[in-house]
């Protein structure tokens, strides 16, 4: 049986890659694909203790699908945000995004 | 269970670095679905069936689509233009996230849970059961949700495609 804390260490490095990309990387997709990568391992973090602490054991399943839908709807309206900038501005690099008045 | 985990370890953490540090757009899209599948694959190793068909349906099958297109419909996926690298900031970015990380691992090594025994699988027809008994209201506010990010998607890729044609 592998223990909680292997899991919850694997998470946490799981997020922490995530972090970084969202952090370094200059084109907006990469950035939301490091939002949807700490997404995941925050609900593996859910599916854990629902299978390890017996007293969360419905609710965490049932947090972690909620979590997942808020991801697509998240994911849905980040990319057509990129598209529409993409438009505008013919650049998705987040460093040239500058002005809010289109 | 062991070598379950493991495979499934590199196969995440492989996948999340590739996503994260490859040059190429599309390669990173194809390291991204290798993450997801592989926290897929912990979801059936931690008993959740279900969890885990919901994340191959979602994030694997409609998540992976949804961003292999914007790739597409923004950049030339090959040649030049590709986006190369990382922003300015890069070692504040590298500095930060390691403190985090560290942080985080510091915390799991506190960890106080009494995680004896371990919680019997969680059948599919309890899940059903409960998203219309216990979070019925949750589950009602998360459907309004997605139709407004339904509806918000539409409009924003819309709007600028109007405007355009005059």
């Amino acid at each position: 049986m592998i223990p909680l804390s292997w899991y919850l260490t694997l998470a946490a490095v799981l997020f922490t890659i995530g972090l970084y990309g969202v952090l370094a990387r200059k084109n907006a997709v990469i950035v939301l694909m490091g939002i949807e990568i700490m997404m995941n391992a925050a609900n593996l973090n859910l599916i854990v203790f629902s299978r390890f602490l017996p007293q969360t054991r419905l609710s965490a399943q049932v947090f972690s699908l909620f979590g997942i839908t808020i991801a697509a709807a998240e994911v849905a309206v980040g990319l057509a945000l990129v598209i529409a900038i993409f438009k505008m501005m013919k650049t998705i690099e987040v460093e040239k995004i500058e002005q809010l008045k289109g | 269970m062991g070598l379950f985990f493991v495979v499934l370890s590199l196969m995440t953490l492989l996948g999340a670095l590739g996503a994260m540090l490859l040059k190429n757009l599309v390669h990173c899209a194809i390291g991204l679905v290798l993450f997801f599948i592989g926290i897929a694959g912990f979801y059936l190793l931690l008993q959740a069936e279900f969890i885990a068909a919901v994340q191959i349906l979602i994030y694997v099958g409609a998540v992976a689509t949804l961003i292999l297109f914007a790739v597409m419909l923004t950049e030339n996926v090959i040649g030049e233009t590709t986006l190369k690298g990382l922003g300015r900031n890069r070692w504040a970015a590298l500095i930060l996230s390691l403190v985090v990380g560290g942080v985080l691992i510091k915390a799991i090594g506190h960890q106080t849970f009494s995680a004896a025994q371990v919680a019997e699988r969680v059948s599919t027809r309890e899940i059903g059961r409960s998203l219309l008994t216990t979070y019925v209201l949750p589950f009602e506010v998360i459907s309004i949700l997605l139709v407004a990010a339904m509806i918000g998607a539409i409009v924003i890729a819309m709007e600028r495609n109007k405007r355009m044609g005059e």
